[in-house]
């Protein structure tokens, strides 16, 4: 379990860190394995020479002790022994005695250990022939037997421990050495091996950075970062620029599209407008006519003037209306009720042109619970209405209705059209890009709520469509909406 | 006859530098002598004896009792004499930690003897048995001889046997030059004063011109420079000629051993 999730964690680790650290234990792997190959080799050679050291021992032993042994002449076998042990000043020959052909003790260097008729067996315990000696690697001290051979027969055997301390300590000292030096020089190279594979795999760690921080809008690498040469990450680099490019020349194609459903949508309004405006002037020009005719009857031109004023007075609040809607750009006004009365007015020349029966229902009160900005609502607002009475058949019905919930502003536009198609859903639904045409203003209307953070409810209805947008009261932040506004200006 | 060098004959002596010793020794001799001398050093003294009586020596450092032994062919050069006198004991010997205190403790032990032709090394302890009533064989379980009164003391020392027969002079001399050796063993008994291993030489080579002068040298070690330096490293006053009486001590023993061997 455990393994897992160690290995889950290194899954997670980024590959700038995962292949250097691997090179790293890789190397640290060969040295080790390189190391364990030649202690191996000096054990090897270190046993060889302790069994040759064994074998000489005996073999001088078995030369001087010969002739003293056959005639069991003790003291000169002790004497023998003694004179073999101060040879290595006690340091080589710890202990060393001699028996008979009835394994009966002759002499030994410490006869106290080994009197003199005891039997060699008990000091025998453990003793290994030399040929066939298995020096234990912890030991200090090897214990020896072999057959005392002389002149051809065997006389007698010899029980001897050597002390093999300082060949352990040799042995102990080469193997500090080698572990010390190839500790060294394996964390030297893994360190260079974990630093060069970590400079080859920056520019994959800058690549990633870059994508990490550009937030779904890839940018660019600058050339200067981009690796010299024609390497793999050369091209990748390059590769990866021209992809950045062209996503950037697509959200341009986007932008201009969703630039040009606002001109349309302008366009729309503004045909309407020119008839709002058209239609007073003819009444605007017959009192001007009156004016001038009957110039002299005061009641009249009293009359005309005020007919004269009160289409003029239509005229500027259309005028004004038409400006707020452009001049939204400018400024983050909050919503107000006030809104949504130059709302009914844009839209209601358009509901009158295709004959159409609009039901408007404002249930707010004189000031909002919250704020939200007026520019995106009223554009909101203005798409939605105008997409419904283009979808209404002419002589049918359009619905508006906002009122404010627990969730914040909900405005509801229902029509008796033939419903929202998949082209049109997937505009206000959803944000991958779309063909051109059908259900123009939609994405428009789709990107503005998200903005604000609220969401779109297309309700199943039995005929026509209705849907809802809820936007979510924020706390007073100017700016806010400015700030994150990527729309281009459009004012006109 | 100039060619012919002057042999003499010695059994290992006592000291681990035998060697500056037998060089000291070769030195005065030679000085005083006026002509090559050998110094012929021989495992036992029944080697050394036998050369001397062959004529392969002309003189020969012996002990006590193989001069007693072969005293109708043998005479008497001179005696060495230690702290003022021609005299030694034999020491009976134990380990240090062994808590004989005489030598019927030492029954069926292990015992070194020097070498069975020396009055102290060996028929001291086998006299004594012999007035016990019993021999060497009998008495111990086993003895070995080491040839040389220091191996008898290393011997001991080591715990190779329990208990050893050893010249009391090199004793002595062993505990001041070598105290580490002697400091392993204990003397549990030490023999009456006997006759010091004396420099013997043929009964009849005794008016030979060469003997005469060697006689002159030997007995005036201590006038020489050379001389001295010898009798200081054998811890020896000089030399000394026999008194017909020196021997007694050691003859007496002969008997009482010879009757017990019967």
């Amino acid at each position: 379990m455990a393994g897992g999730g160690l290995l889950g964690a290194w899954r997670r680790l980024s590959l700038a860190v995962r292949v250097p650290v691997l090179v790293s234990v890789l190397m640290i792997a060969v040295a080790a394995v390189a190391s364990q190959l030649v202690l191996s080799a000096l054990d090897r050679q270190q046993v060889a020479r302790i069994r040759e050291l064994a074998r000489q021992h005996v073999e001088a032993l078995s030369v001087a002790l010969g002739p003293h042994v056959l005639r069991k002449d003790i003291w000169e076998v002790y004497d023998t022994l003694e004179r073999a042990a101060g040879a290595s000043n006690g340091r080589r020959t710890v202990f060393s005695a001699v028996a008979d052909t009835r394994g009966r003790v002759l002499a030994a260097t410490d006869p106290r250990r080994a009197p003199v008729d005891s039997p060699i067996a008990k000091l025998a315990q453990g003793a290994q022939r030399p040929d066939q000696l298995e020096p234990g690697t912890g030991e200090s001290r090897i214990r020896l037997i072999a057959p005392l051979v002389y002149q051809g027969r065997t006389v007698g055997q010899v029980v001897t421990e050597l002390d093999i301390s300082d060949l352990l300590e040799e042995r102990a000292h080469a193997r500090r050495l080698l572990l010390f030096g190839n500790g060294i020089v394996t964390l030297f190279l893994a360190l260079v091996g974990y630093m060069a594979t970590r400079r080859m795999l920056l520019p994959i760690t800058r690549l990633v950075e870059r994508m990490q921080e550009s937030e779904g809008t890839p940018r660019p690498i600058p050339p200067e970062e981009i690796p010299a040469g024609d390497s793999e990450m050369a091209r990748l680099v390059h590769t990866y620029n021209a992809m950045a490019r062209s996503m950037a020349e697509k959200a341009e194609v986007e932008r201009r599209l969703a630039e040009r459903e606002r001109f349309v949508s302008l366009g729309r309004l503004a045909s309407s407008l020119a008839h709002e405006i058209n239609n007073p002037l003819g009444g605007l020009l017959n009192a001007a006519d009156t004016i001038n005719r009957y110039a002299d009857r005061p009641e009249v031109v009293r009359q005309s003037a005020t007919l004269i004023e009160r289409g003029l007075r239509h005229l500027r609040d259309v005028t004004k209306a038409t400006l707020e809607m452009n001049r939204l750009d400018r400024r983050a006004q909050p919503l107000a009720r006030e809104d949504f009365e130059d709302l009914q007015l844009l839209i209601e020349p358009e509901i009158r042109h295709r004959r159409q029966r609009l039901d408007w229902r404002v249930g707010l009160g004189h000031a909002l619970s919250g704020t939200l900005p007026a520019a995106p609502v009223r554009q909101i607002a203005i798409n939605l209405l105008l997409n419904a009475a283009q979808a209404a058949e002419p002589g049918g019905h359009v619905g508006f209705a906002v009122q404010e919930t627990e969730a914040g502003l909900e405005i509801t536009v229902e029509d008796d059209g033939p419903g929202l198609g998949p082209e049109a859903r997937r505009r206000l639904l959803g944000a991958g890009p779309v063909p051109q045409g059908g259900g123009v203003g939609l994405r428009m209307v789709h990107d503005l709520v998200a903005r604000l953070g609220g969401h779109v409810e297309i309700d199943d209805v039995v005929r026509g469509s209705r849907i809802r947008v809820i936007l979510p009261f924020r706390a007073a932040e100017e700016g806010a909406w400015a700030a994150s506004r990527a729309q281009p200006a459009g004012e006109g | 006859m100039a060619a012919r060098p002057f042999r003499l004959g010695l059994t290992p002596v006592f000291l681990d530098n035998d060697a500056v010793v037998l060089a000291a020794l070769q030195k005065a001799i030679m000085r005083g002598l006026g002509m090559p001398v050998e110094m012929e050093q021989r495992r036992t003294y029944k080697e050394v004896t036998e050369m001397l009586l062959e004529g392969a020596l002309d003189a020969a450092w012996l002990c006590g009792y193989p001069y007693l032994q072969h005293e109708d062919r043998l005479s008497v050069v001179g005696v060495p004499v230690w702290n003022g006198k021609p005299l030694y004991r034999s020491y009976l010997i134990v380990g240090q930690d062994d808590d004989a205190t005489d030598l019927p403790d030492l029954a069926g032990g292990m015992h070194a003897f020097s070498d069975p032709d020396s009055n102290s090394g060996f028929l001291v302890t086998a006299s004594d048995l012999a007035l016990m009533g019993t021999r060497p064989e009998d008495f111990f379980r086993r003895f070995i001889f080491t040839y040389g009164h220091r191996n008898v003391v290393r011997a001991v020392a080591a715990g190779l046997v329990r208990s050893g027969s050893v010249d009391g002079y090199v004793w002595e001399v062993l505990r001041e030059v070598e105290p580490a050796l002697t400091a392993g063993t204990r003397v549990i008994r030490r023999s009456e004063w006997l006759g010091f291993p004396p420099v013997c030489c043929r009964k009849g080579a005794v008016d030979d011109p060469v003997i005469r002068r060697f006689t002159e040298v030997v007995l005036r070690f201590d006038a020489t420079e050379e001389g001295r330096a010898a009798l200081k490293l054998l811890r020896l006053d000089g030399m000394t000629p026999a008194t017909p009486t020196l021997y007694d001590g050691i003859r007496r023993r002969m008997v009482i051993f010879r009757r017990a061997q019967g």
